[in-house]
């Protein structure tokens, strides 16, 4: 649950004849994910059959699914889908080409005749800007003395276009402004008309192409066209009323097939990457030690003379080439996504789902403290998963449950409900609401206090947690030298000492900090030892993991460079800290809102004054509600998970027959 | 001034923290003393690299895995800038990256197009797809479809719906009627550059200042380099260098691109635009030799450019740009350095080719 799935290399050593057998297994269980064989070295070994086979699927494949989308079927599998076997390609190809000889004399006419229509359309478009010029378009090109070129180009190049004939007498008339396709029309003499053809050339200009037989000025041509169009648009409904009924009578055959095609070619391309070898194949990769035990046993019961190599390496080995398959728990992938959008776990690391469960819907109650607003948004959050309501939220419609519940808790603790709190909810509601903590409002410096103390908290956890990481890695330079090594840590606990020791007994001073401060420890002697510490931290992990050399860019430059680490560190930490006051001031902010919206709807409960209310309760829920949202993401990627989560896992792929919806 | 440090204050430390992680000139010259290739490649290990390469196990190290183990490392930067970046600069961040994404659909048309040529067996995607940037995510382009499609024709008909859909529909006119990638690739380029410039100049303040500086001095670069060659080598008349170049640029102008266009001395354009670039005359005399490194010069404008971004006030998009450039040119400096030690080549035939140590 706190790492990623532990995974099993295996090595399978097949006998030729059981490969498709064993593909079947390894595709049909979806745990399996494959490593290229051109990974072992074996590629050489001369082209495989499974290649040609592969190509030859994909091929039909295709072919199917283009006659499906001539025919305009949706490209389904069959309800039932048939048994998931490599089917020859020879017992699909003949049912293929028998259907695809129907539909494709169809299906050529139609698309021809849509080119064709394409054509006649284009035509009517490249005059229509000339519609009224009075001239026979073909004497254009006869004159004696003009070289004239008509035609559209990229609307970028006009202007290049003209730049490029400015040496030759020319006349330029830009014939219809279209951000896509303007028409041009460019005169000049004779005697430069390899220039302004090579310029039009060269700026892409497709000259305008109307066939011999349509002569006359352009308002006589584009009555032929138009008349030519409505012929061409009726041939095109004819020919696809044809398709539609070809559709109804090959439908379930064509499912079938694609089906068919399909298995075959997911498990041909899985037999191209085993490694091949003179009478038996190799296969590598890697399955989640819990799914181990089924699939060995089915590929046993496949092969009776499979040799399986299995080797499930430890975490703290060098991983990175280890798929990482994540804990699968429906409740926990709307915090999964906001994780994996920050990165995936590697192999090794500790997987923050879980600690983020928990961290943020806290963090979004206490600055969304409010129990109405708080139900709203569960019951949104509820809808919102079911489908019922607002169906673009489904995958966040559980984050919005979990954020609803602690804004309701934390709408207890601050005694407020529909933005209603003390003197208000005695006026207008029907019974008394007391905080069972405090309110935000009349405790401004206490809540932001707490904020503080409450980041400075989560951050300790967040450099433990590093160290966990780290030690579980046995990188041990990091561990102690890194950003969030023990030095590091150290050095924070003396910066709060200092804070602490500093803001003394005000009212913003962190609690958290002062009685750090008064630990009995020689803080004046620990602080500058520390801040060498953190200052030399990048010396230290080169001597420890013997990265030479050891300082860079000679002893001065080392020494700038270093004390702009360290300073940037404290500023850091410093920062890090001070960023949790927001916690404090949204919750202090939501109810400053809320009485803004008080203001506005008046004193007296009027009809007015509940349609106010409503209208700003709605605005509150959307717009706070999406700020705070933004807020709760922003600590956690920056100051929360930066702090001991580096991501980086490769995603577990495994071969699956049917595409499932993805993991997070 | 407030929008900008509060926009800047994350991306421009994570970016800094980033920017000393690049290797230093030290480091670079410290790899290019590794006496053979698999020392190279366990030298660079020990760097920022080495956990993009700690997958590759001893017996697959071919330059062209390595090389893309490296770029994986660059792609990260750009997707993690692109994510981070304030939202008014993410559109010109997403079109610097989009660079080699342009690469990708030119090194894909041109595997169609050789194979084609060849007459031999359709190109396989896996051959393919080595010499592509692991664009991952970001990528709009269905490269695997478009190289089985066997024809530049069917593979751009994959374009639609993307933002390459209009400047191909023009340039495959040109393709079908001359069968070559010419037009078709420079209209890309041409189109990446509006696109990029036009991305710039939709910033305002601090952030356009920078960004039209940074990205100015990338194009002034490309569009020397284009007249140049559209002039030395492809011979092509004055209206077709014209419309082949871009109109704008940090340091070059219109005016200049015109000049080398209408066939004014290349050498005297160049040092009035760089007078701090020496012997020009010269590197031109013997194209074949000088244009590289009259290209490596003007390499250096743009790292010089780059660099005296991380100086002053740190609250503008120029840090990441000038940071993910910089990024770049030392992926290409590594790629110079697999490459050399897996062909044994001479340390003086590659070292004047480093932009790294040069620039110490």
């Amino acid at each position: 649950m706190f790492f990623p799935k532990e995974m099993t290399e295996l090595e399978l050593i097949i006998p030729s004849k059981d490969v498709a057998a064993v593909a079947k297994v390894l595709s049909g269980r979806g745990v399996f994910h494959q490593v290229d064989s051109a990974y072992l070295g074996l590629e050489n070994l001369g082209p495989s059959a499974w290649q040609e086979k592969a190509g030859n699927y994909s091929a039909l494949e295709r072919r199917i699914q283009t006659m499906m989308q001539t025919l305009g079927l949706p490209e389904e599998y069959p309800a039932k889908a048939s048994a998931e076997n490599i089917v020859e390609v020879e017992a699909i190809r003949p049912a293929v080409e028998r259907i695809d000889e129907q539909v494709k004399g169809n299906g050529d006419q139609l698309s021809s005749e849509k080119k064709h229509l394409e054509l006649l359309e284009s035509q009517l478009r490249q005059l229509e800007p000339i519609a009224d010029v009075k001239v026979e378009v073909g004497a254009l090109n006869k004159s004696a003395y003009l070289h004239s070129i008509l035609g559209a180009l990229p609307a970028s190049n006009i202007s290049r276009l003209r730049t490029s004939i400015g040496r030759v007498p020319h006349v330029f008339f830009t014939l219809r402004e279209d951000s896509q396709k303007p028409v041009v029309w460019v005169l000049g003499p004779k005697s430069n008309s390899d220039v302004l053809d090579r310029a039009a050339k060269s700026a892409y200009l497709a000259p305008l192409s109307l066939p011999e037989e349509l002569s006359g000025t352009p308002e006589q041509i584009t009555a032929t066209l138009r008349k030519e169009i409505e012929a061409s648009k009726k041939k095109i409904a004819d020919l696809e009323a044809n398709l539609n009924k070809l559709g109804g009578v090959h439908k379930t055959e064509l499912q079938k097939l694609l089906w068919d095609a399909h298995v075959s070619r997911v498990m041909a391309d899985a037999i191209v990457r085993f490694g091949q070898l003179r009478h038996t194949y190799v296969v590598v990769g890697w399955a989640p030690s819990v799914s181990l035990n089924g699939l060995t046993a089915q590929l046993k019961e496949v092969s009776k003379e499979i040799l399986i190599e299995k080797h499930t390496p430890s975490r703290s080995e060098h991983n990175s080439n280890i798929p990482v398959a994540l804990t699968e728990n429906k409740w926990l992938r709307p915090i999964q996504e906001l994780v994996t959008t920050f990165g995936r776990p590697s192999y090794g690391e500790l997987d923050p789902t879980l600690i983020m469960a928990l961290s943020f819907p806290i963090l979004y109650g206490a600055m969304f403290g409010d129990i109405g607003q708080g139900l709203v948004l569960m019951l949104v959050g509820i809808l919102a998963h079911k489908r019922i309501f607002m169906k673009g939220l489904q995958s966040l419609g559980l984050l919005l449950v979990y954020a609803g519940f602690f804004a309701t808790v934390f709408g207890f603790l601050y005694g407020s409900i529909f933005g209603f709190e003390g003197h208000s909810a005695e006026v207008y509601l029907p019974f008394t609401l007391h905080p069972l903590w405090l309110s935000p409002l009349e405790n401004i410096l206490t809540i932001l206090g707490f904020a503080i103390d409450a980041g400075i908290v989560i951050l300790i956890f967040g450099y433990l947690l590093s160290l966990f990481n780290t030690a579980r890695l046995k990188d041990w330079a990091h561990f102690w030298f890194g950003h969030t090594g023990v030095v590091a840590l150290i050095f924070y606990f003396c910066f709060l000492a200092l804070l602490g020791n500093f803001l003394g007994d005000t009212a913003i001073a962190p609690k958290v900090a002062v009685a750090i401060g008064q630990l009995p420890l020689p803080f004046n002697i620990l602080t500058p030892v520390f801040a060498l510490g953190l200052m030399f931290n990048g010396l230290f992990r080169n001597i420890a993991e013997g990265h030479r050399p050891y300082v860079q860019g000679g002893v001065f430059m080392f020494i700038v460079t270093s004390f702009m680490d360290l300073f940037e560190g404290v500023i850091s930490m410093l920062s890090n800290t001070l960023s949790f006051v927001r916690v404090g001031a949204f919750a202090v902010a939501h109810g400053g809102l809320s009485l803004a919206i008080f203001s506005l709807a008046g004193e007296e409960p009027t009809i007015g004054f509940w349609i106010t209310i409503i209208l700003g309760n709605i605005f509150i829920i959307g717009f706070e509600g999406l700020i705070v949202y933004i807020q709760t993401m922003r600590l956690h990627y920056y100051e929360i998970l930066g702090k001991f989560f580096h991501g980086g896992g490769l995603r577990f792929e495994p071969l699956k027959l049917k595409p499932s919806q993805e993991e997070a | 001034m407030a929008s900008g440090v509060s926009g800047y204050a994350a991306i421009s430390t994570r970016v800094r923290a980033m920017y000393s992680d690049l290797l230093s000139p030290q480091e670079i010259t410290r790899l290019s003393e590794s006496p053979d290739f698999s020392s190279l490649v366990s030298a660079l290990k020990s760097t920022p690299y080495g956990k993009y390469l700690s997958g590759l196990k001893d017996n697959e190290l071919t330059p062209r895995r390595v090389i893309q183990a490296i770029k994986h490392r660059l792609a990260d930067s750009f997707s993690s800038v692109a994510q981070q970046a304030p939202e008014q600069t993410r559109p010109l961040v997403k079109q610097l990256y989009r660079y080699f994404e342009v690469g990708n659909l030119k090194a894909v048309l041109r595997s169609i197009q050789t194979v084609s040529s060849w007459n031999a067996e359709v190109a396989t995607w896996d051959r393919v797809r080595e010499v592509l940037f692991p664009f991952g995510s970001f990528s709009t382009i269905p490269a695997q479809a478009m190289v089985e499609s066997g024809s530049v024709g069917s593979a751009v008909e994959f374009l639609k719906g993307t933002a390459y859909e209009e400047t191909m529909s023009f340039a495959m006119k040109r393709f079908s009627a001359e069968q070559n990638l010419f037009p078709l690739e420079v209209a890309l380029d041409l189109d990446y550059w509006r696109k990029i410039w036009s991305e710039a100049k939709k910033l305002s303040g601090k952030d356009r200042e920078m960004a039209t500086k940074i990205i100015g001095s990338l194009m002034d670069m490309n569009n020397l380099m284009w007249a140049i060659r559209y002039k030395v080598y492809h011979k092509l008349s004055e209206e077709e260098l014209i419309n082949y170049t871009l109109p704008f640029g940090y340091r070059v102008s219109d005016e200049d691109v015109r000049a080398i266009a209408a066939g004014s001395d290349i050498a005297s354009v160049i040092s009035r635009i760089y007078p701090n670039i020496p012997d020009v005359s010269a590197l031109l005399e013997n194209p074949q030799a000088g244009l590289p490194k009259l290209e490596q010069a003007l390499k250096q404008q743009v790292v010089k450019t780059c660099t005296s971004a991380f100086i002053g006030d740190p609250f503008h998009i120029g840090i990441p740009l000038a940071y993910l450039i910089l990024s770049d040119y030392e992926v290409q400096d590594l790629i110079i350095l697999l490459e050399a030690k897996y062909t044994n080549m001479a340390d003086a035939d590659y070292r004047p080719l480093l932009l790294k140590p040069a620039a110490v």
